[in-house]
């Protein structure tokens, strides 16, 4: 399959060129950053690809409303370097802001550690500017962040895939920079006590930026964030500590903040194939137990970060000559089990046919195929690659 | 319909949910002509009270096969007119379905009926250690159906979000009488986030019968105070610095002269009457987070103009203040025989600028507005005070009222925060958005509710087809819109 790869220069363009598309029946997939690029079935058709690298402006910014409309185009970094500028930022955490663009984190509902405190990006949108299938621009939501007027097309457009329409812009509430950031790391802790920075830190009522678990050969590395004003980031440390010892872990020592994105990152990104598993946050023990060992065991180079407070991990590895297919199995029919579900955003050609990207429909599906059909009843965005291959 | 018709209609429903819960009766058919916006009353054709979600499916396949349109309603405390019965509907009032099904503390959820009311939520919960966030005015009458259908706020949403960001699943009857359930319990789940089409629906694409809601730990520490200024120009710019200097409160309100005039009449706080406007603002967090930032937010008041700042001097004090501001609408009562409420939103940065061009508008035409609203989210609720009783009052406080939206919608703000467009505002969408907009919010309908058998005549200006699905294509109006476009 080869299809023509085109850069719309400006929105007028990338409306011109998608009427064009639609008037000769052309299969369309959008490509932004590229760092989510597997994530979804290989699309059936594709005659044009649309990339939106050149759309990456900032459309509107008024720091006073905290508010941003971005286009589509634009990389995560570069739109938090002009946000820093005026103290502020978007409060979203994956891992390459320097490559994932605003349209794709939106198509993939990217996020990072700190969707603890501050939500997923449907918590953070607040306005649209999608251009559809038959390249009608149409705009959904608006600038302010309080409003109800019609149906939530930014939010039913977060992790469509691009399958209801290309993200040209998009409008973001933003969350002031923290006045102070101290990173905790605390080594060796046992899976058994992942909710000693799940559960229980929610319970004491502290109120960290983020927590996560890296996986290692003894245990995890239990990693937590605070932010805010220096004097309430420093108690919340202090009490942190206490917490800590409480619950039989070891002293916590400081990090740089920095650090504490990177190495989350890092483990997320690494080798060729990615799976994210979701679970209720109370089946973290059967989680770490059942499932996270049983995958280490199959899998080569495994790394693994836990978001225990929100009962997801990531994991990542390297094919290698093992199978892994059967435990990442195994696993998925335990999580659909417990209520939670396995993805897998990216595996190697050889295991694609072998395990399914999303597993097992919902429920709604029926509903969500009739969605797709309303926006793009030709099937001409992102053919076949979302869910239920729609 | 033939009268022979309505009577089969009406003894199918009371088979399916009994007799007692069956209404027909011109004298129980009046109760439910209006909901909280009641400038407008339509007579439902039947009501009927349904006890589960099998019952409210049945009741649907019945008011399909007999053509009824078919209009949802939770406790009536909407101000849109959504729950306004449409001609010749049958009413699906939820009322009765208010159980809290399950609480499940260690994934912090909830899941309860639809007609549960909103504070029972917090209540059940409260001894805990936990409660749920979205906290609409009418916190204690109104029902969580519909605050989904809504996608209610609240004073303390500026901090914690709204409906939407707390609603995780529910059940919902479909228009051909399936049952569905969308969204997942306690993770997240996969393919379209539908839930964000069905919170904020305004009873259009089916009827939730049961929902599963996020609920949080209680914060540590909340500080509130009570800040008076010389006029709303100074309170509005006391809430610009505070928000400026990083701080996220938990809440901002502001109420003007006419409003602290008609609370302190209704509920006898004892508001300083000689002041332009007050600010009432919580911070919660953590103890030292939020001794850092209510001492900085009160700094901030005094450097912005305040006249004086008051701080509760316990739990008593400070429920008092917050009953003082969520009496604000039921106040009004005092200093005026009727009022309009409007529900637009500005960027906060133009409070100070809007609330003058409502005050002219007002002069103008010779009518007093009221103001009580969410300072933090730019979320406005003028108060248009009026006398039905002098002849073209109302009709006038209806066009200020519209004027209003108006001037939200030209500094580039929303027709609505949290009251939804209901049929009070239908018109207005169609000034806020273009014909493809809303076209293309009209697709989301429709993949629910392709006859739109849910809630006809409401959110949308005009009556709009589904169309048949999917397959057809028609390259002429593609090319046309297309080229068009819209900014």
């Amino acid at each position: 399959m080869t299809a023509e790869r085109t850069a719309p220069a400006d929105l007028e363009e990338a409306v011109r060129l998608m009427t064009e598309a639609a008037a000769r029946g052309d299969a369309l997939a959008f490509v932004g950053g590229g760092t989510e690029a597997e994530f979804g079935y290989p699309p059936e058709r594709v005659d044009l690809e649309i990339e939106t690298r050149r759309l990456c402006s900032v459309v509107d910014y008024a720091p006073s409303d905290m508010v941003v409309e971005v286009e589509g185009g634009m990389p995560l970094a570069a739109l938090q370097r002009v946000l820093a500028a005026s103290g502020q930022r978007l409060a979203l955490d994956p891992p390459l802001p320097e490559r994932a663009t605003l349209g794709g984190l939106l198509a993939t509902n990217a996020f990072g550690p700190r969707r603890l405190r501050f939500g997923s990006l449907r918590d953070l949108i607040v306005g649209i500017t999608l251009v559809r299938a038959d390249g009608t621009r149409v705009r959904g939501g608006g600038k302010v962040v309080k409003n109800v007027a019609g149906f939530d097309l930014p939010k039913i457009a977060v992790g469509s895939f691009g399958s209801l329409g290309l993200i040209a812009t998009a409008t973001f509430r933003l969350h002031p920079l923290p006045q102070a950031a101290r990173a905790l790391r605390i080594a060796g802790v046992p899976g058994s006590k992942l909710h000693a920075i799940g559960r229980d830190i929610v319970d004491s009522r502290l109120e960290p930026a983020a927590t996560y678990a890296l996986r290692t050969d003894d245990g995890y590395d239990a990693w937590v964030l605070f932010e805010g004003f220096e004097a309430g980031v420093a108690e919340q440390c202090e009490r942190f500590a206490q917490h800590a010892a409480q619950a039989g872990l070891a002293a916590p020592a400081e990090e740089p903040p920095a650090t504490f994105s990177s190495r989350d990152a890092g483990a997320r990104t690494a080798g060729d194939l990615h799976l994210r598993l979701a679970v209720p946050p109370s089946a973290l023990d059967l989680l770490q137990r059942d499932v996270l060992d049983d995958l280490a065991g199959a899998l080569d180079a495994a790394r693994m970060t836990v978001y225990p407070a929100l009962g997801i991990a990531f994991v990542s590895a390297t094919l290698g000559a093992r199978d892994p297919v059967p435990a990442i199995l195994r696993a998925r029919s335990l999580l659909e089990a417990w209520g939670g579900n396995l993805v897998v955003p990216a595996s190697p050609a050889a295991l694609r046919a072998r395990v399914d990207v999303f597993g097992t429909l919902p429920p709604a599906f029926p509903l969500m195929a009739q969605l797709k059909a309303r926006f793009d009843p030709q099937r001409r965005l992102e053919r076949g690659r979302f869910i239920g291959r729609l | 319909m033939s009268r022979a018709q309505v009577l089969t209609a009406e003894a199918e429903l009371a088979a399916a949910v009994g007799r007692a819960a069956t209404l027909t009766g011109p004298g129980d058919l009046r109760t439910y002509e209006c909901d909280g916006l009641d400038g407008l009353r339509v007579r439902p054709r039947v009501v009927v009270l349904p006890a589960t979600t099998q019952e409210v499916a049945a009741v649907v396949r019945i008011a399909r096969r007999h053509r009824l349109p078919i209009v949802p309603r939770g406790s009536g405390t909407g101000l849109s007119g959504g729950a306004l019965p449409s001609p010749g509907c049958l009413l699906v009032v939820l009322s009765r379905m208010n159980r809290i099904l399950g609480i499940d503390l260690e994934n912090r959820r909830m899941r309860v009926q639809p007609g549960v009311i909103n504070l029972d939520v917090s209540r059940a919960i409260a001894a805990q250690g936990y409660y749920y966030a979205p906290d609409p005015s009418s916190q204690s009458v109104c029902s969580i159906g519909g605050n989904i259908a809504e996608n209610s706020g609240g004073a303390h949403c500026l901090k914690y979000g709204f409906t939407v960001n707390h609603v995780v699943a529910v059940t919902v009857v479909l228009a051909d009488g399936s049952i569905v359930e969308i969204g997942s319990p306690a993770t997240d789940s996969l393919g379209y986030d539908l839930l964000a089409a069905v919170v904020g629906s305004e009873g259009l694409v089916g009827i939730v019968t049961e929902a599963v809601v996020r609920i949080l730990r209680t914060p540590e520490t909340t500080r509130t105070f009570f800040a008076t200024f010389p006029s709303t120009d100074e309170a509005g710019s006391c809430v610009s610095e505070i928000v400026a200097a990083g701080i996220v409160p938990a809440a901002v309100e502001m109420m003007d002269a006419l409003a602290i005039e008609a609370i302190v009449k209704a509920t006898h706080v004892d508001w300083p009457l000689d002041v332009g406007a007050a600010l009432l603002m919580d911070v919660d967090g953590t103890r030292a987070e939020v001794e850092h930032t209510a001492s900085a937010a009160v700094e901030i008041a005094w450097r912005c103009g305040a006249l004086g700042v008051r701080t509760p001097a316990d739990e008593a004090e400070r429920a008092l203040m917050w009953k003082g501001r969520k009496s604000a609408f039921a106040a009004m009562g005092r200093i005026s025989p009727n009022y309009y409420v409007q529900d637009g939103v500005i960027p906060r940065s133009q409070i100070s600028t809007v609330l003058r061009e409502i005050a002219e508008l007002a002069a103008r035409e010779g009518l007093r507005v009221a103001n009580v609203f969410h300072a933090g989210d730019g979320n406005l609720h003028p108060l248009v005070l009026y006398d039905a009783r002098i002849a073209g009052q109302e009709a006038l406080a209806e066009r200020v009222g519209g004027e209003i939206l108006r001037i939200c919608i030209r500094y580039g703000g929303s027709i609505t925060g949290e009251h939804g467009v209901g049929a009070d505002k239908a018109v207005y969408l169609g000034e806020l958005f273009g014909e493809a907009d809303i076209e293309t919010m009209n697709y989301v309908r429709c993949a629910f509710d392709p006859e739109r058998a849910f809630n006809p005549g409401k959110v949308f200006p005009t009556p709009r087809l589904c169309g048949d699905v999917p397959g057809k294509y028609h390259a002429h109006a593609t090319e046309t819109a297309g080229t068009a476009g819209r900014g």
